[in-house]
């Protein structure tokens, strides 16, 4: 466990919730942070839609494997049982869960994963989603490691909520959807500046993210401004709507 | 939802999508055919209002991304509330488009409300709405509309009203975009060429694959989604499928139709 890289994990979410922060952004630093604290491969988020799916909000890689991967748990995985027990789900070897999620153990270990973890997302009595960890060696993840990455899936569950504003049920509800038509929009934008200049979906969301921060603009006012911008030129014109937000203490950011 | 681990594998051999919207959607198409014509935005607002058990719903069509134009209401009440949001430039329509997230305004008498439409909600209750539900009519940065429920008795949806009305929503979604310039009327259906609304819509390919085709086709994202669509049903493909192609770069299509496919 690399322990600075642990504290300022904490200090960067902590410090980018202080301000009017972008929910995506936020959930990709926790993928990202997962992956290089918690000797997993990969991570992401799925969050739990009420039209009955799980629904992806962030994953620390766009490989269509990996991505295809959290999109068959709509079917079976761990992630949805996770999802429907609250309790988190430990996969040390895939190989043995072949009859248990054949579709999800088969193409998860053809993509060269062989372990799989689901932690819960809880808010109250309230299971909003799961932080799902792969790793590429079988055998259980440590359970240091696992007590650590609950810990970031309960503070990305107050951050997706903006939790200390949650009074009543029905908002919880408004802020999952808000969150996952950005998780939208920034898809857009990915595929717009991809065919633009003839790069890959990573590449188009790294530019993306690194003008949203290089000019204090929350990713998905970028994201959205740039979908609808007329002439396609990048960076995006500002709308009027997005305009510009003072965001301090985000130096440590990556 | 709690219970031992291991309890939701038998759950999770159904899968979560398909059944929730098909569902839903074969009660819009049941709606439709009792009354003997093609799939409407009328048999999505009845379907909304006795699935919610409300007493009233409305679909207002947006430009520059606010509501702008009443397409439908079921009811004088319904017509009323949305007309009123349209004259007084606030209310959970305008809020639902500016947010992309729904208003799930249980009691119109929280005041939190009041004091965030201040003029909508007097009217409103004086109308006798005591609660309203409002839900964006969005892709991503599309905005098409708005769509709104009341109640005469205040009281939050269950869970799976408010899946119900996410779906009917994303049905609603589809027929104004693919309708052009969404004000060709009342009951056009032609936006879903008389098939259900392709049920795995939430995907990241079909959103990067409307992106790219913005670029390749010079149009609106609205647009681009609208080709996307249309070129699937022309194909008889799945809507996922197609715009997988468009993502893996095998497939590009022409502002001309005749031109389209290959790499």
């Amino acid at each position: 466990m690399d322990t600075d890289l642990l504290s300022d994990t904490f200090v960067d979410l902590a410090d980018t919730m202080v301000d009017d922060f972008d929910v995506i952004d936020f959930l990709h630093l926790l993928t990202d942070r997962s992956v290089a604290l918690l000797a997993a491969s990969a991570a992401g988020v799925l969050l739990a839609d009420p039209r009955g799916e799980l629904r992806v909000a962030a994953a620390s890689s766009d490989a269509v494997e990996l991505v295809e991967l959290f999109q068959l748990q709509n079917d079976q995985g761990p992630c949805l049982d996770c999802f429907h027990t609250g309790q988190a789900v430990a996969v040390p070897d895939l190989t043995a869960t072949v009859q248990r999620w054949p579709r999800f153990a088969g193409a998860a270990v053809s993509s060269g994963f062989r372990t799989v973890q689901a932690l819960p997302m809880r808010l109250r009595d309230q299971v909003i989603g799961a932080l799902n960890l792969f790793g590429a060696e079988p055998g259980p993840f440590d359970p240091m490691d696992l007590r650590i990455g609950q810990a970031l899936a309960d503070v990305a569950t107050i951050g997706l909520l903006h939790a200390r504003n949650v009074r009543r049920s029905e908002t919880v509800a408004e802020q999952l959807q808000a969150a996952l038509n950005s998780r939208v929009t920034i898809e857009q934008a990915k595929g717009k500046l991809a065919e633009r200049l003839g790069i890959d979906m990573d590449g188009a969301f790294k530019l993306l993210r690194d003008h949203a921060r290089n000019s204090n603009q929350l990713l998905t006012d970028v994201a959205r401004d740039f979908v609808n911008s007329r002439t396609g030129d990048f960076p995006p014109q500002r709308s009027r709507r997005s305009g510009q937000r003072p965001r301090p203490g985000r130096g440590g950011l990556s | 939802m709690r219970g031992v681990p291991g309890e939701g594998a038998a759950a999770a051999q159904a899968p979560m999508t398909d059944s929730r919207a098909v569902a839903v959607w074969s009660r819009v198409a049941a709606h439709a055919a009792g009354h003997g014509r093609p799939v409407s935005l009328a048999d999505v607002c009845a379907v909304a209002v006795t699935s919610a058990l409300a007493d009233g719903a409305w679909l207002a069509a947006a430009r520059s991304g606010e509501p702008d134009f009443l397409m439908y209401a079921t009811d004088l009440t319904g017509e009323q509330l949305a007309e009123l949001q349209l004259t007084l430039g606030e209310g959970p329509c305008h809020d639902v488009l500016a947010s992309a997230a729904p208003v799930l305004a249980a009691d119109l008498d929280d005041e939190d409300y009041g004091g965030r439409w201040a003029g909508f909600t007097a009217e409103a209750r004086r109308l006798g709405a005591a609660a309203v539900f409002a839900f964006p009519l969005v892709v991503g940065a599309i905005r098409a509309g708005a769509m709104g429920l009341y109640r005469g008795e205040a009281g939050p949806l269950t869970d799976g009203q408010l899946g119900d009305l996410l779906i009917l929503a994303d049905a609603a979604t589809v027929m104004l975009l693919g309708t052009g310039n969404g004000f060709d009327g009342v009951d056009d259906g032609a936006g879903l060429d008389g098939q259900a609304p392709d049920l795995a819509l939430h995907r990241a390919e079909i959103d990067q694959a409307t992106g790219m085709l913005s670029v390749q086709l010079g149009v609106p994202a609205a647009e681009a989604f609208a080709r996307l669509r249309a070129y699937a049903y022309s194909q008889d493909r799945r809507l996922a499928d197609v715009a997988g192609d468009v993502v893996a770069r095998q497939l590009r299509l022409h502002r001309d139709p005749g031109q389209d496919g290959g790499p």
